[in-house]
């Protein structure tokens, strides 16, 4: 099934936006604004919605028109695209969206033809299925494992590392006494907190951009390029 | 596709000179004009890819030029405009994106990267000392003739004498330079194992564009590429970084650690590197080095990591399978095709025996040199996701042991077996063995391209 890889399901929305000419401001820039402030990492609201695994929203304006030898065609409005990879059945998530994130849902989706809000959970899902397309990729560092297993296993892998890279070396009694110790306080270590970064990871991109001088004239000292 | 027209390529692109001595020096263009009267006097000097049929030359020349050193030799703006985004800004503003950060970073370069204002890399190879100091020599007089271009900065660099015997070590005691990868149309005796695997398992070479502009790439593109198409066809870029060797460092890891390794020091190092430091690939023989393997070209590149995707043979993690992943992605290798770059590296400062005491502030190290057509796609790639970063290769945030800027945390994890000789092995407290000492992007035209330069007659209408 196209929307289901293992126990993972992938769930495509395409809401189409509300078109008012005379709003202040469009709803499709009302929608942006908001995507823009909702804050990322843990404080996110999926990762309230701890089944997330990722989850994206987008604003899709139109096709875009290539040139020849493609033919001109157009969307007949603009649409909200959400994306999410997440643990578990479609109804039971959506309606954990409703419940548990409803002032964030209503901010964006308020902005969509026919949302009827999330006061009533079951209008809510039958909604968002309403607008579902299928989904056929999914977010590839995914894989079949819950996102608490995944953290678990994470946290697992640092700390075992640590620990072989502690204890190499050790006589078996040695080292089988400290890894019993370990497994128990392993054990006893609460989860990772979904969306919070660990340490390292790749590093960051930067945008701001620092051009060459221009050439300069006879005898003048050039300037460095800073 | 056909023979390339080697007589219009710079040589540099085409092979590895493997001459014993070269400078490098950083020029500063004078004035436009001056400027293009100095290349123009250095055109029939300038050493092409023609082949070597009577021996090899006693010395060689080759060019490359910073942007900041294309605008000073007043290219015109819309030919400026159309080079790729990453070498109009240079090395140093893609600083974070490389992770050239902290002990790395700009603020740590020598003076003349620190700086900025280098336009021009002149290379010097030779088979003497004496013929580099005259030929450069012959070069500053050039420069001080034509009032073109002064030098404000040089680097010396050549290959390792040990025992006093030429070699391709550096001061790790690695033997450097294997597994370089071939490409179409490059005059070249091919190895199995240098170019893309294809699904039968056989090597091929890779499309002529992942190393030469103005031919198809792997994806059966055009790489990206200023214009006109003549400044571009026939060039490359290449990335130039210099590389310290914290040698006490290294040794002193290499000796702690291999103490507590079941293996031994010898093993250990080559876990580091997946190749013995003697040259011999691990992936090939695990458990001992073996001159046999290394000088054998049919054998000492070619292999795969399908059947040891574990990392019990060559750790998953370490260098020669980070840079050049060949199969352990899957795919045949596809992912690995459009990564690929081309290395001209050379120590720099001599080399200090085993055993001899040894500073990290003595003057050794490797001038890093890498050919690509895409520094973003190619070079940067691989530096940024495979070597300061795990993630690929299912290492999480682990990376290269010896390039990586780490931080505290950072450990390096060797894959075992159950045999006792080959047990699995934590590094941890990595510190930095290499850093980062400065460097740039540079463009290296065509012999066509370079006399338009000179001529003042690059037209980008």
């Amino acid at each position: 099934m196209a929307n289901q890889s293992g126990n993972v399901y992938g769930l495509t929305i395409l809401s189409p936006i509300l078109q008012d000419t005379k709003a202040e401001t469009s709803h499709n820039c009302a929608i942006r604004i908001k995507l823009a402030g909702l804050p990322r990492g843990e404080s996110s609201p999926f990762a309230k919605v701890s089944s997330t695994h990722m989850a994206r929203l987008v604003v899709m304006d139109d096709v875009v028109y290539v040139g020849m030898p493609s033919c001109e065609e157009h969307l007949k409005s603009q649409y909200l695209v959400f994306e999410t990879n997440f643990d578990g059945d479609l109804e039971t998530y959506l309606a954990r969206m409703a419940r548990e994130i409803p002032a964030e849902v209503d901010a964006v989706w308020q902005h969509c033809w026919g949302y009827p809000g999330v006061s009533e959970v079951s209008a809510f899902v039958a909604y968002m299925k309403k607008c579902q397309v299928p989904t056929t990729f999914y977010f590839a560092d995914v894989n079949n494992k819950t996102v608490e297993q995944t953290l678990r296993a994470l946290q697992a892998q640092a700390a075992v590392a640590e620990f072989i890279e502690r204890n190499q070396g050790r006589t078996t009694t040695e080292l089988q006494k400290s890894f019993a110790d370990f497994v128990q306080k392993l054990h006893n270590t609460p989860p990772p907190v979904p969306g919070r970064p660990g340490k390292g990871g790749p590093p960051r991109i930067a945008t701001k951009m620092r051009w060459a001088t221009r050439s300069y004239s006879n005898g003048e000292v050039p300037t460095p390029n800073e | 596709m056909s023979k390339l027209d080697a007589t219009d390529i710079q040589g540099f692109v085409l092979r590895g000179y493997a001459l014993q001595f070269a400078r490098y020096m950083f020029l500063e263009i004078a004035d436009p004009v001056r400027g293009q009267h100095f290349i123009g006097r250095l055109l029939n000097q300038i050493t092409t890819g023609e082949r070597w049929d009577a021996g090899k030359p006693d010395w060689t020349l080759n060019i490359a030029f910073t942007h900041r050193g294309l605008v000073n030799l007043n290219l015109p703006d819309a030919s400026l405009l159309s080079f790729p985004v990453e070498f109009l800004q240079g090395m140093k503003a893609r600083s974070a994106i490389l992770n050239d950060t902290g002990k790395n970073g700009p603020d740590h370069w020598d003076r003349v990267w620190r700086e900025g204002r280098v336009d021009l890399w002149l290379a010097v190879n030779s088979k003497t000392k004496e013929t580099l100091d005259a030929r450069c020599t012959d070069l500053q007089e050039l420069m001080s003739q034509t009032g073109g271009a002064t030098v404000i900065g040089s680097q010396d660099a050549g290959a390792l004498c040990i025992d006093g015997h030429w070699t391709s070590k550096e001061h790790f005691g690695y033997t450097d330079g294997f597994g370089n990868p071939d490409f179409l149309g490059v005059e070249r005796d091919t190895q199995p194992g240098q170019g893309k695997l294809t699904a039968d398992g056989t090597w091929v070479p890779l499309a002529t564009g992942e190393l030469l502009l103005g031919y198809a790439d792997e994806a059966g593109e055009l790489p990206v590429a200023p214009i006109p198409h003549l400044l571009a066809n026939n060039g490359t870029f290449m990335v130039y970084r210099k590389l310290h060797q914290n040698v006490s460092t290294f040794r002193r890891f290499l000796e702690d650690k291999g103490k507590l390794y079941a293996g031994g020091k010898e093993k250990l190092a080559s876990k580091f590197i997946g190749r013995w430091r003697d040259g011999t690939p691990v992936e090939i023989s695990p458990d001992s080095p073996n001159q046999e393997i290394v000088k054998d070209k049919q054998r000492n590149v070619n292999f795969t990591f399908a059947n040891d995707l574990d990392g019990a043979r060559c750790p998953i993690g370490a260098h020669v399978r980070r840079t050049n992943p060949r199969d352990a992605f899957g795919f045949n290798g596809r992912l690995v095709n459009r990564r690929r770059i081309t290395r001209r590296g050379l120590p720099y400062g001599p080399y200090v025996p085993e055993g001899q005491s040894v500073q990290d502030d003595g003057e050794h190290g490797i001038i890093f040199m890498a050919l690509n057509a895409s520094l973003f796609r190619q070079f940067e790639f691989v530096q940024q996701q495979w070597v300061e970063y795990g993630n690929d290769a299912r290492l999480g945030n682990d990376k290269d042991l010896l390039l990586g800027n780490h931080g505290a945390q950072d450990r390096y994890t060797i894959q075992g077996t159950e045999d006792p000789r080959n047990p699995p092995f934590m590094c941890g407290g990595l510190p930095n063995f290499v850093e980062l000492r400065g460097g740039d992007y540079f463009f290296l035209p065509s012999m066509t391209a370079l006399r338009l330069i000179a001529a003042g007659t690059v037209d980008s209408r």
